[in-house]
């Protein structure tokens, strides 16, 4: 092997592996029409590819791909399943709506709408034993205020003086 | 954010709903009444109120004058006139609960008041407001709720 040699070992395996760019391919193939040494190391290089791509080649002409495939079907349904729990976790975790950072704040103001709308409409105090007239008042005349609970009526009466009876219809 | 957006518009929608039902109107029947002792007749709409009242006052008649059904809002007055508007009734609601309407009602006679008073009027029940006098009997007004 001449002194380049060595240089062009380096340039000689990008070609070989076609990895060279026109102008390093010139170079390599300028020096090997004059280089026995690199043309047996050339050799020997396709020689080794050779010797290593026909068993590739024969073990993959025999192996069967949809069977293997199938292997791998296989061992996915014979993994443990989830229980029902663990669905339920992991759904949640895949939801981006129920991720914690979104749903703890959205939980908290329902609540706090829950808790401010149900003290409007359920701020009452206990009616079915109050009385129904708060107050009643009549700077004229006597009032009357009368509970038929039974019949759920109420009755409030005035009692006008007899000079109110004369008005005329 | 964006994911958190529709629910929150949509609590705020279902807290506008609620509390448009908490402020909303009162639908009530007012049925403005003339009993007296003179006659028997009784209109067949107002057997309820004669079988309340029958057993307190010896009316023998009632005749039903006006049958009105009101919608009431709050804070607006609501004036219905007997006798010519001599005897005017004023209901006002003040409160609205979920089953429980508070009334403000004012009934004057000329112009000036003769009765002021505030109750708290539920579905079912009947606020009979009667004394008033007119030449040949006294005036009842019968009021329900209905919401």
């Amino acid at each position: 092997m001449k002194d380049s040699c060595s240089s062009i070992s380096r340039l000689l395996e990008k070609c070989f592996d076609q990895e060279a760019t026109g102008e390093e391919r010139l170079i390599v193939e300028s020096h090997l029409r004059e280089c026995a040494a690199c043309q047996d190391a050339l050799r020997s290089m396709e020689g080794l590819r050779g010797l290593i791509k026909s068993p590739v080649e024969e073990a993959l002409q025999k192996e069967d791909f949809p069977w293997v495939w199938q292997n791998i079907e296989k061992r996915i349904r014979l993994q443990e399943k989830l229980s029902w729990w663990q669905s339920i976790r992991a759904w949640l975790d895949l939801s981006p709506l129920f991720k914690r950072k979104v749903w703890v704040p959205a939980v908290a103001t329902a609540v706090v709408l829950l808790f401010v709308t149900a003290q409007i409409i359920l701020n009452k105090p206990s009616y079915p034993d109050a009385s129904v007239v708060e107050y009643v008042e009549s700077e004229t005349n006597d009032v009357m205020v009368y509970d038929l609970e039974k019949a759920k009526v109420t009755v409030i009466w005035l009692f006008e003086g007899p000079e109110e009876e004369a008005i005329p219809s | 954010m964006k994911r958190v957006a529709p629910l929150i518009i949509l609590l705020s929608i279902l807290f506008l709903f609620f509390t448009s039902i908490a402020f909303g109107q009162v639908q009530t029947r007012l049925r403005v009444i003339r009993a007296s002792s003179i006659g028997s007749n009784v209109d067949p709409s107002l057997r309820d109120v004669h079988g309340e009242l029958g057993s307190l006052f010896s009316f023998t008649s009632y005749r039903l004058l006006r049958d009105d059904s009101l919608s009431l809002s709050p804070n607006r007055p609501v004036s219905i006139s007997a006798r010519e508007g001599r005897i005017i009734i004023e209901m006002t609601l003040m409160r609205l609960h979920r089953s429980v309407a508070d009334l403000k009602i004012r009934v004057a006679r000329e112009g000036k008041d003769i009765l002021n008073t505030q109750i708290r009027l539920s579905p079912g029940r009947t606020v009979l407001i009667g004394g008033p006098k007119v030449r040949d009997g006294v005036i009842i007004y019968a009021l329900s709720a209905n919401f």
